[in-house]
């Protein structure tokens, strides 16, 4: 039998070939892909999260364990998509029109797939319209926005704007983020919240949609 | 009264010049034509009388190619491509390198091509000797990290590939080296190294990274500037407290900015660093100046020439750069405020 916590610790430990075997191996044996997800995954993410957090761990070691994650999600992804799961949380991202900068995006990415979120990825440079493209045509519960330049700053609010213009607004529940925001400008902005960094947008997101 | 390049170099060394120095490193052109309608750069330099004047790698001497100028698609110097939208970076799209046997037959960019030094050679003719001429050289991680490798890839070869790092980090380092070696013959008097080595909350590689994989590229051209009795100063956003002995142990003569965004203290840095180093900065170019009235920004700058001016080493400027979102008549402020309350002796 497959310790589930073995999985969760490969991950920690940001070795991909252990997480990826073990992970087959679980699957193999049977065990349930949520139950796989939850203590393995999940519970890896969530130490991970806590270690980028309080600066014990930098963003080689974080994306190295996104790697290790994505090992599982390869495994358990054609199990998921064919039942009630915790994959069933959906999220949009991109970075707002003028902005270019996107490893902050990438890191909110990654973190949300590693704790189950199927994401899509919108890009950088994101018009308004493109936006409300993206939750008109989605089933999203979250939109994330991302910005680094105080320049873009206002594209988020210019985005918001043209979802409420297009009945949009209250589809998706809106997070923002990157070096300038802060909580004041998402609430000035009217966003539903802000995150700080990858680790606190999967906490963000969770507590927006109020799902465990 | 000093030169603006002997006003600098005395600030750097950490001596009291007789009034706070100033500079910028980009100056948005729809700031200057607010202030100086249909200015060039250089004359907007000598309107606002700044102490240096700055000359982009990236803006003046790298060759992009157009690939797709509608959606701003271009080949860069280093083989990728990279996308440019209003502000002056650009953006990486592909990195240059895909794997590590592309290294084998890697053709770098020849640094030695006159064009490179064209518009440097005519900020020497015009400001040489009066105003401090500064070359921006784009760190290693920048470009290793951004245009060759791509940031994913050079971050986690940094766990997985550590040798791979360090030939990529050669290659920029060869060509970087070899770049300011041609701008200081053609008359450069200070070398700046750009890229940003931290985060908000902390460095984006765990300081025991930054010291194998990051600062040793910064350490030689440090060197190498010192060799030919040049200033080198570090640009890094982002909470740097804990590789700031890094960065001075690497041979950084000044630091810039001191990132109020991340929550920097420019008078904590005064108090622990400012006997080692000069500090740039800190006037806010997030939300002060670009949001603030024109009293604010005052007495932001007041309050950081009070903080970290006393005996020297503090160079005022903004902690970003004076990007298209700066309200002119704060950047105007701002310099205004540097000139009433930078005046030595600081009370």
């Amino acid at each position: 039998m497959i310790d589930l916590s073995e999985i969760a610790e490969s991950i920690i430990e940001q070795n991909v070939t252990k997480t990826d075997k073990l992970t087959k191996a679980a699957v193999d044996t049977g065990i349930s892909a949520n139950e796989i997800l939850d203590k393995g995954l999940m519970a890896a993410m969530q130490v991970v999260g806590e270690q980028f957090e309080k600066g014990e761990i930098f963003l080689p070691e974080l994306l190295m364990s996104g790697e290790a994650a994505g090992a599982v999600l390869k495994w358990l992804r054609p199990l998921l998509t064919r039942r009630e799961d915790k994959l069933n949380r959906k999220a949009a991202i991109g970075t707002v029109q003028g902005d270019i900068h996107d490893i902050g995006k990438n890191i909110v990415i990654m973190m949300l797939e590693g704790n189950g979120w199927e994401v899509t990825d919108l890009g950088i440079d994101v018009a308004p319209e493109d936006f409300c493209s993206a939750v008109r045509e989605g089933d999203f519960q979250i939109l994330g926005m991302s910005s680094l330049l105080t320049t873009t700053l206002p594209n988020a609010g210019k985005t918001i704007e043209a979802l409420k213009a297009a009945g949009l607004r209250d589809k998706v529940k809106i997070m923002v983020g990157g070096a300038p925001v802060t909580k004041e400008w998402a609430d000035k902005i009217g966003a539903d919240a802000y995150a700080a960094d990858g680790a606190v947008a999967v906490k963000v997101a969770v507590a927006l949609i109020g799902k465990p | 009264m000093l030169t603006g390049l002997e006003r600098l170099l005395k600030t750097i060394k950490l001596q009291e010049p007789d009034v706070v120095p100033h500079f910028e490193d980009i100056i948005d052109k729809k700031v200057r034509d607010a202030i100086l309608p249909g200015s060039s750069f250089e004359n907007f330099i000598e309107f606002m009388d700044m102490d240096g004047v700055c000359f982009y790698d990236r803006e003046s001497a790298w060759k992009y190619e157009a690939l797709d100028k509608g959606k701003g698609i271009y080949r860069d110097q280093w083989g990728g491509t990279v996308r440019f939208t209003q502000e002056v970076d650009c953006h990486p799209i592909t990195p240059a390198i895909k794997s590590e046997n592309d290294l084998d037959s890697y053709v770098p960019p020849d640094p030695d091509l006159d064009w490179r030094y064209e518009r440097l050679k005519q900020l020497v003719k015009r400001f040489k000797g009066k105003r401090a001429i500064i070359i921006e050289v784009s760190d290693s991680l920048r470009v290793a990290g951004d245009f060759l490798l791509g940031d994913v890839a050079y971050f986690k070869a940094m766990i997985t590939n550590p040798g791979l790092v360090d030939r990529v980090n050669e290659i920029v380092d060869n060509y970087q080296l070899k770049y300011i070696e041609n701008c200081l013959d053609v008359g450069a008097d200070i070398v700046f190294s750009c890229g940003d080595w931290a985060m908000t909350k902390g460095p984006m590689v765990s300081p025991k990274f930054i010291k194998r994989f990051v600062a040793p590229s910064f350490q030689k051209i440090a060197k190498y500037a010192h060799d030919r009795g040049v200033p080198c100063l570090k640009h890094t956003d982002g909470n740097i407290w804990s590789i700031f002995d890094t960065i001075i142990d690497s041979g950084a003569d000044g630091i810039h900015p001191i990132d109020p965004v991340a929550g920097m203290d420019i008078g904590e840095a005064k108090n622990r660093f400012g006997s080692k180093i000069c500090l740039m900065g800190n006037v806010n170019g997030a939300t002060t100046l670009v949001t603030g009235t024109t009293e604010e920004v005052r007495e932001e700058t007041k309050a950081v020439i009070r903080k970290a001016g006393k005996g020297g080493g503090l160079i005022c400027m903004s902690s970003s750069s004076i990007h298209s979102g700066v309200k002119p008549e704060n950047y105007v402020a701002m310099v205004k405020a540097i000139r009433d309350y930078g005046k030595y002796p600081l009370p």
